[in-house]
């Protein structure tokens, strides 16, 4: 998967530069007691600058939602402080929930109302909810309008979520992967509406699994695993240090002195080579290959990428990160 | 800070009765159930007292067991396990005005058929009550009461399927008091604990604050609104202190959701 440049979001904005939004300070989240005790949130450190997009990513069970819902005052921390718009998440949960919009991984709905009776039971607990009608086409439910909940399709229910998590104009959005289920349409029209609230100077957290989606719409990442945030920065910090590599087939006894190439891995057949200067690289190999008659097969050149950076992570082989 | 807020309660009450008026047995358990035993009334001398409050009193506790404890618990339950509770408490609303609008639609359903059985009692023979505040009284602590219980009962109940298990030790001690009253030979002190149960209290005001009945053996009014007052006593002692305990249980025990 090749990192298109030109898709990415803008440059990020700096903490120092930004008030911060959310501010999470050694949080520790424990669920259970006694020796079945499970640490899921160990000490986690975490700066949210206001009007940006961060992007929390994890390997499942990484503790990425069990940080969220301490941040979205649904459940208390074990340890650590959490500052959220400068309040407290529990104690000042009504204030904030007039400025914040949440979306739950899972939550549900009662299958017996409509797609709009849901967003007017939702509106009517909202101080200032926007109109059911731009909801409904915001999210390109209006067809589905009258349609009863049960009825819908995992990724309409989701887009209906979506909506309820944005009616009342949050200035804070917490997305707990919000296109899971979606199909790439809707989900690029999901980030379509998550661009639109950074632009509209709204700060938004999301978690995802999707690399892609972080990739395009964050101005900051944040990964996640066992517990603890293990690498920080806009995306191009992220991978920054790691490889490019170029991977083909066809061809077995290479040149040692390919320039810029540090590694060379054969795996079934196939040979992938590691390198601080792809360009070049590219260059020494191709022509090798000419000069020497060598269809390349398959061949597959890529910058360095987020999710190089987040297997070496999750495989523990990223320096630094927990096993 | 936020303070409660009755639009947000009454917008959510709305939309509970909406989606109670759309499952038909909720419906029927919520709205028709407790209106049966009043049929009772129809039977019988017309202007019997004694049959009259015990008809009352059974079409109180259908009230209070179907219409509020087991509509509230099956409702809460499946909302809890429908993860539609634990959405709604990323919203603007407060957990109790959740819990409020739960409870109204069984709560407006009781005060409807409270309101209704007076003068269809009336026009079948019986006496308006003597009482009426104390009426009053104690259709407010029926509802708060059993509406706690069901909260209490959901903590400990993990589906809405098993709510039928799980809501048995509540009906059979609200139960108990009335269905046993009338056995005759029973010891004074077994009496005297049966009393001590929340339909035995109900059943008692009923009988002193409407039919102004002087003792557990007594068929025709003797009491005054004024002596009313000092009879019952006791009963709201019980009745009251059950409705602490449920709130108290309630407040210690609500989950927001499902065990996992």
């Amino acid at each position: 998967m090749a990192i298109i440049q030109a898709s990415r979001a803008p440059a990020a904005p700096t903490l120092s530069s930004s008030a911060s939004a959310i501010e999470v300070r050694g949080l520790r989240r424990t669920y259970g007691r006694g020796p079945s005790a499970y640490e899921a949130v160990r000490g986690v450190d975490l700066e949210v600058a206001a009007g940006s997009i961060t992007a929390l990513l994890g390997t499942n069970g990484a503790g990425k939602t069990s940080t969220l819902e301490v941040i979205e005052g649904l459940a208390p921390a074990t340890g650590g402080t959490v500052s959220v718009l400068g309040l407290d998440p529990v104690a000042d949960r009504g204030t904030l929930r007039r400025r914040t919009g949440v979306l739950l991984q899972r939550s549900g709905f009662s299958g017996d109302l409509t797609v709009r009776e849901t967003l007017r039971q939702w509106g009517g607990t909202l101080t200032a909810p926007r109109p059911v009608d731009e909801m409904l086409a915001l999210l390109s439910l209006h067809e589905r309008a009258d349609v009863r909940m049960l009825a819908l399709s995992g990724g309409e229910a989701r887009r209906v979520e979506v909506a309820c998590a944005l009616m009342g104009s949050p200035e804070l959005v917490i997305l707990d992967e919000p296109t899971t289920g979606l199909d790439p349409e809707s989900r690029r029209a999901v980030w379509r509406v998550v661009s639109d609230l950074r632009d509209g100077g709204a700060t938004v957290l999301l978690t995802t699994h999707y690399l892609e989606e972080a990739e395009a719409l964050a101005d900051r990442l944040e990964i996640m695993h066992a517990g603890r945030i293990v690498r920080s920065g806009t995306p191009d910090e992220i991978a920054e240090g790691h490889p490019s590599t170029i991977t083909f087939s066809g061809a077995e006894d290479l040149p040692r002195d390919l320039a810029g190439v540090t590694r060379i891995v054969r795996d079934h057949g196939r040979t992938t080579l590691e390198t601080d200067a792809l360009q070049r690289s590219l260059l020494d190999l191709l022509s090798w290959a000419q000069h020497h008659e060598i269809t390349l097969e398959h061949l597959d050149a890529r910058t360095a990428s987020l999710e190089a950076v987040f297997l070496s992570i999750a495989d523990g082989t990223e320096p630094g990160s927990p096993r | 800070m936020t303070t409660f807020s009755p639009r947000r309660t009454a917008n959510l009450t709305r939309w509970n009765v909406v989606l109670l008026s759309r499952n038909r047995l909720a419906f029927f358990y919520a709205a028709v159930f407790p209106l049966l035993p009043l049929a009772l009334l129809f039977t019988g001398d017309r202007g019997d007292e004694a049959l009259g409050a015990r008809t009352i009193t059974t079409g109180f506790l259908v009230a209070s067991l179907f219409t509020i404890y087991y509509n509230v618990l099956s409702q809460f339950v499946n909302r809890r396990d429908e993860l539609v509770l634990k959405r709604m408490r990323t919203g603007e609303a407060r957990e109790v005005e959740l819990l409020v609008s739960i409870a109204m639609p069984g709560a407006l359903s009781t005060l409807l058929v409270a309101t209704i059985v007076v003068p269809l009692a009336a026009a079948l023979g019986q006496p308006l009550p003597v009482n009426p505040l104390l009426y009053a009284v104690l259709v407010v602590l029926v509802i708060a009461t059993f509406s706690a219980f069901a909260f209490w009962t959901a903590a400990w109940t993990r589906s809405a399927e098993s709510a039928q298990l799980t809501s048995l030790p509540l009906i059979l001690l609200a139960s108990v008091g009335p269905m046993t009253s009338s056995i005759p030979g029973m010891s004074d002190a077994l009496r005297e604990l049966l009393s001590l149960t929340p339909g035995a209290a109900m059943s008692d005001l009923i009988r002193v604050g409407w039919f102004g009945l002087d003792g557990p053996d007594a068929t025709a009014t003797t009491l005054s609104f004024a002596e009313t007052g000092s009879q019952a006593a006791e009963p709201l002692l019980v009745l009251a202190a059950w409705t602490v305990i449920a709130l108290a249980l309630a407040r210690r025990s609500i989950r927001w959701e499902p065990r996992t």
